[in-house]
Order: structure tokens, then sequence, then C-alpha cells
């Protein structure tokens, strides 16, 4: 290998992607990401806009919509009006929920005949329905336990301690997978472009005449991004734990050399696009796609991967962000570092990634006309 | 002017086929790529893995251990001891860890109460907090209370609470944004790279004929793309119903196409090569899909995103289309989404129009 070479080719990416403005792709990009990612994913249901209709009108019926009315999760209005009118607003998008209290409810509660409670939510965003139902089923449930007395008490009550995440914050889950997700959409745009730019701008052919080799040639493309991407780790590590304040509880060694791993990862991933196709425009649309979406969903972001079957288990451990998260949420919340065997493995699991792509890049790169 | 603008229209859409790896991209993105992201994406909280310790050696553990089943648990797995168990939820195998104290089955006998310890990997926050809920709701089933109250829930729409149709929905919506504007953009970019648009100009026919014939050449790619996916990833593979009319969804859908065409217009007119084209499409429609509602409903953001959503042209799109298949709202009550979208839509594509008008 010629030192000479590859450091005056480098020079020359370099220059190339700070004249080109990519500079701003690489890093107004993923900063934007996580901010709005991380302060727009809000997993967690609160402010569902709730519509009681009491037609019972009674101690025990205001007492229920009272306690609806306290909590955080509800907004809550209370309306007399008939139930296809009340349909009519779900249809509309202007009310999660429709609450129905009939008729004698407290009487007959007092005389202890079974009395229902409709209850109608809008499921056209499921996990939300889901979640609201469960909300709406506690609430009755304590209101219940309360009013009614009588009811017998042989009761198991769940001592639950939640681990890693003890307030269940959305951020706490949210930012640590937003960064296996952004290193490895940015470096993987970046690089996506970086070979396929002189096919079609013709000036591959200067590559093709000369003397310069091909793995000279791949590291003068990957190495200034690799540079230029490494100051996100920290920048990304500085939103986490400053603006969105998830408390970091790793080893930084650990998080640093991983993420330096799964960079190099990503922009192999750019590099074999940027082999296999011709003009640019495929190649963005393509990266796009296959950046993305296991991005989100096998990142153990949104679903953990315990929970995953079938394919989409198949699917994750295909894709390199299953293990670099498991380290990233590691490194934040949980701080076994390197004395789990799991971490090790999935450490030696990246690196091993890491060669492969590069060296099946550089076998798939042909320095000849086609 | 019909012919010239419709051979124009075929030059583009002949450009279009000629690119196998474009038609493929385009392809894959309105099919497979709908699937899987329908498939994949299940936020609910199913399959959860489950360990327990029990030393209390009884019956009642038992009891409670086999109304764990699927869909909602996966099969709980025995633990030797608290350690062990640990363990397993440190190394995230598993989410739910249950102990069964040895007093626990005297003190539910003797005092009617006892205590069950819960040990949750909350780093999944929506997860785990329902797998409590679900937990709970067992626990209470099996005290078997006599409760006076019985509540009839209705999940309107969507009765069974299938993740994949609302997913598969909101991904074929965001794929339209991103090919809208990335390939109008690029039909733009790609001539001035090339220099063909100084032939463009040297031919008699009215630069902004030009214009209108090559957006609306995407246009169509985008509709046609759309008709398929809805076809046969959306009926075909997921059997999503469809309560409203479709006619107003691809009515809908052509005007969101030349929204997004206005934006690919924009686009073009301030980048001067394929890799600004990247940049800038990126800049402008991540916010874009994600101040949509795509992931999150609009009403639960944060008040500075919910004023911005209002310039999101998607938003108007996806709550107009989850109208149309949900809530099978009919076509007079859409009036609020089409104003939005076409509202949007003109502005942003006489902006991008007059701006890459400005280059000839």
């Amino acid at each position: 290998m010629n030192i000479g070479v590859v450091k005056a080719y480098m020079l020359k990416e370099f220059k190339e992607l700070i004249r080109s403005k990519m500079i701003m792709m690489v890093y107004v990009m993923p900063t934007m990401i996580i901010i709005l990612f991380g302060y727009g994913i809000r997993m967690e249901v609160t402010h569902a806009r709730t519509l009681i209709i009491d037609n019972d009108r009674s101690k025990i019926s205001h007492d229920l919509t009272a306690r609806f009315e306290h909590s955080k999760y509800f907004d809550t209005t209370v309306g007399w009006m008939n139930e296809d009118a009340a349909m009519n607003r779900i249809k509309a998008a202007k009310t999660d929920i429709v609450i129905i209290i009939p008729e004698s409810f407290e009487k007959r509660l007092l005389h202890r005949q079974p009395t229902e409670i409709a209850v109608f939510i809008d499921g056209a965003f499921p996990v939300r329905a889901a979640t609201m139902e469960n909300y709406v089923k506690g609430v009755v449930f304590n209101a219940a336990t309360q009013l009614v007395p009588q009811i017998p008490r042989k009761l198991i009550t769940i001592e639950n301690r939640n681990l890693f995440n003890q307030a269940m914050r959305d951020e706490n889950a949210i930012v640590p997978g937003l960064i296996g997700l952004i290193l490895l959409v940015a470096p993987a745009i970046l690089s996506a472009l970086l070979i396929v730019k002189e096919k079609e701008e013709g000036t591959i052919f200067s590559f093709f005449s000369s003397p310069v080799k091909k793995s000279e040639f791949i590291i003068a493309k990957l190495v200034p991004a690799l540079l230029l991407h490494s100051v996100n780790i920290f920048i990304l590590f500085l939103w986490a734990t400053w603006l969105f304040e998830v408390p970091f509880r790793g080893s930084f060694t650990l998080y640093w050399f991983a993420s330096e791993l799964y960079v190099l990862i990503s922009l192999g991933v750019g590099m074999m696009v940027s082999i296999i196709t011709r003009t640019q425009i495929v190649a963005i649309v393509l990266t796009i796609i296959i950046t993305i979406i296991p991005g989100f969903l096998y990142s153990g972001m949104l679903m953990p991967i315990s929970s995953m079957s079938g394919e989409s288990k198949i699917e994750a451990h295909i894709y390199p962000v299953m293990y670099y998260n498991h380290l990233v949420y590691d490194t934040f919340l949980i701080g076994q570092g390197l004395d789990s065997p799991k971490n090790q493995l999935y450490l030696a699991i990246l690196v091993g990634y890491a060669l492969f792509i590069t060296l099946l890049g550089s076998w798939l790169m042909k320095k000849e006309i086609r | 002017m019909i012919r010239t603008f419709s051979a124009l229209v075929a030059k583009e859409l002949i450009g279009f086929f000629r690119s196998w790896g474009l038609v493929a991209v385009v392809l894959y993105s309105f099919t497979l790529d709908i699937y899987i992201a329908g498939k994949g994406i299940e936020m609910q909280a199913k399959n959860i893995a489950v360990g327990y310790v029990d030393r209390s050696g009884g019956g009642m553990s038992r009891k409670i251990l086999s109304r764990l089943h699927m869909p909602e648990f996966q099969k709980p797995i025995p633990f030797p001891s608290q350690e062990a168990l640990s363990r397993a939820i440190f190394n995230r195998e598993i989410m739910v860890g249950l102990i069964f104290g040895s007093d626990f089955e005297k003190d539910l006998k003797k005092r009617g109460h006892a205590k069950l310890d819960l040990l949750l990997d909350s780093v999944a926050a929506t997860q785990s907090f329902q797998a409590l809920q679900y937990l709970q709701n067992i626990v209470l089933e099996y005290a078997d209370l006599q409760m006076p109250v019985v509540l009839k829930i209705h999940k309107l729409f969507n009765q069974n609470a299938e993740t994949a149709w609302f997913m598969a929905l909101a991904e074929m919506l965001s794929v339209i944004t991103l090919l809208g504007v990335i390939l109008t953009a690029a039909v733009f970019v790609r001539e001035k790279e090339n220099g063909t648009w100084d032939i463009m100009l040297l031919t008699p026919i009215d630069p902004k004929l030009i214009i209108l014939a090559k957006s609306f050449s995407q246009v169509l790619i985008i509709v046609a793309g759309v008709v398929i996916a809805t076809g046969i990833v959306l009926f075909g593979s997921f059997d999503i119903p469809i309560n409203g009319s479709i006619w107003s969804f691809f009515l809908l859908s052509f005007f969101y196409a030349f929204t997004s065409a206005g934006i690919g217009l924009f686009v073009a007119a301030i980048s001067k090569n394929m890799l600004q084209v990247a940049q800038f499409s990126i800049l402008i429609m991540m916010p874009l899909i994600f101040l949509s509602g795509a992931w999150t409903p609009i009403h639960a953001m944060d008040p500075v995103l919910q004023n911005l959503s209002l310039i999101s042209p998607l938003r108007y799109y996806i709550e107009g289309s989850e109208s149309i298949f949900f809530r099978g709202t009919p076509f007079d009550g859409l009036g609020s989404y089409f104003a939005g979208v076409i509202g949007l839509g003109s502005v942003l594509y006489f902006y991008g129009f007059q701006k890459i008008g400005k280059v000839f």
C-alpha cells in the first residue's frame, strides 16, 4: 500500500466533502432527527379526549366522572347528547373515548344488581386504543372498590420494581434507540453517493486508469467520512444526556468503541449500495429504504427483541442495528459493560460485521470499464 | 398544446421505464417495503418473555402462571433463583420476572391478601406498562371479585387492534411523500447536471409547459404506485377494510402527489446536483413525515410541534386517509382534509414552479 497516494486521495475527498456542502448533511441531519423524534415520539397516552355521557346524574355517577376529570390521562368533557351524535364525534376524529353511564346506574348499584357502562374507543391508532382501554378499566375498578365497600377482599397486590427506567420515561426508552437509527441512516446516505457519483459523472475513469489500488481507493473514500461522522458520536451523546436527560450508567469507552464500529458498518452498507447501483437517484432511494425500516423496526426501540417471533426475529438478527442497540441501551440504562457475556458476544459480532462488509465491498468493487 | 404536453409526459415516462433500477426501487417501495413495515412493527405488548421464581411451592402460583398465555405472554420460564432471573432480565432475554415468596400461599389463605413481587425491564416503556396492566388484570380476575359494574368496551373501526393495518397505511403514505419529492426533484436536477436544460430551452415550447409536463409525469408514476400498493398490499395482504369510498382516497392521493411534486420542484430549484437533492429532500422530508401524525397522534405532541404540524400537508393527507379507511367518513365530511392538501399543495406547487421557472 502506498501511504502517500492514500493520503493525497483522502485529502481530495475531504476537500470535496466540505466544498459540496455535504458537511451540512453530516452535522445538521443527525441533530435534527434526534431533536424532532426525541421530543415527538410520545408513546405514553395523556390528554385522551374523553366525552362522558352521564344519563344518571346521581351522586355515584358524579363521583365517577370526577375521577376521570382529575386524571392527567384524560381531558374530560361531560355532555348530554344522543349516542349517534357522540359516535359522529369519534368519526370526525374530535373525540377519542366516549363513556356512557346508563340511567338508574346508582339505583341498580345500590341494589347490587349488575349494571353496564358502555365505552367506545377510537381504534384507528391501535396501541393508543389498547392503552386507553387499560386506563379506563383502571379508573373504573378503583372507583368500584372504593365506592362499593362490600366487595370481598381476597387480593393479590403486585409490588413492581421497574428496572433501568424507573419512571418509565419515554425519552429513556426512545433516545438511545434513535442514536442507533441515526448512526445507521446518516453515514449510509453519505457513503452511498461516494462511488456512484463518480460513475455518473464519469470521473471514475481516472481511477480505472490510474495505478491506485482498489483497497487504497476504498480506504481513501471511507476514512474521511468515518472521521467526520465520529464527531456525531459525541454530539448525539451530548443531546441524549444533556437535552433529554437520559441517564448514562455504563462505560463510555464501550459506547465510543461500539459506535465507531457501527459507523464503519453503516458506511460499508452505503458503499455496497454505491457499488451495485449506476445512478445517484437509485442509490439515494435504495439507501433510505434499506436503512430507515430496520433502524425503526428491528432495533428494539419500539418493540423488545425478546417479544419478536418468526420472520421478524430472524430479520432482526440479520441487521447490525439490533447488536449495536443492545450495547447502547446497556451503556445508557443498564450499565453492565463488558462483564456481561452477551455484550462481549455482540461486540464481537459488530467487529465481524465491520470486517465482512468492508471486505465484501472491496471484492465486489471492480476496477475496469463495464 | 395538448399534443406537446402528452409528448413531454411520454418522454419522461419512457425515460423512467428505461432505468430499470429506478423502476425496481419504486416497485419495491410500493409493495415489499410496505408489507415489511406492516408485518414487522407490533407496538402492542405481545409475546412477552416471562420468567419466574416460585418459592411458595403451592397451587396458587401455578394457577396464576397458567393464565399467562399467548398472544400476550410466552410460556413462563422457571428460574432456580432470583439472581438467575435478574441476570436474564439484565441481558434482556426476559422482560417480566415474577417472584412468588415463600409466604405467598400462606398469606393469601390466612389473611386474604398477599404480595407478588415483580421485576420489570422497563426500557421499552410502553410494552412494560402494558405488561403490568395485563398482569394486574389477571391477578384481579383470579381474585374473582363480585364486581357490580361491567364495562362493555368497543374499539371502533379496529376491534382486534390490528397494528398491521395502521402501520401499512402510514408507511404507504410516507413512501408517497418520499418518492414524490425525490423523483420530481431528480427529473429536473438530472437535466441541470447533464446540461440538457439548455437544449430544452432552445425548443420553441413554453418553459412553463415543460415544467408542468415533467412534474405531471412523476405524479402519474406515484398515483400508479398508490393503486398498486392499495390493491396488492393493503387489500391483498392485509385485508384492510375500507369504510369510506376508495375513489375519494385516490382523488386525495392525486392532489397530494402534486403537493409533494411541489416540494420536489422547490428542492430542484435550490440544488445544483443530486448530492444536494438528497440532502435537501431529507432535511425537508424528515420533519414533514414526522410532524404528520404517522407515528404519534398530533394532539399528543408538544404544543409547539402541534402548531408546526398545521403547515404539513401530510398531516391532512394522513388524517384524511385514516378517516376514509377506518372511520368511513363520507365524501362531504372530508372537506377540511381536501382543503388542507389542496391549499398547502397549491402554495407549495406555485412557489416551486416560480422558483424553478427563474432558471430560465
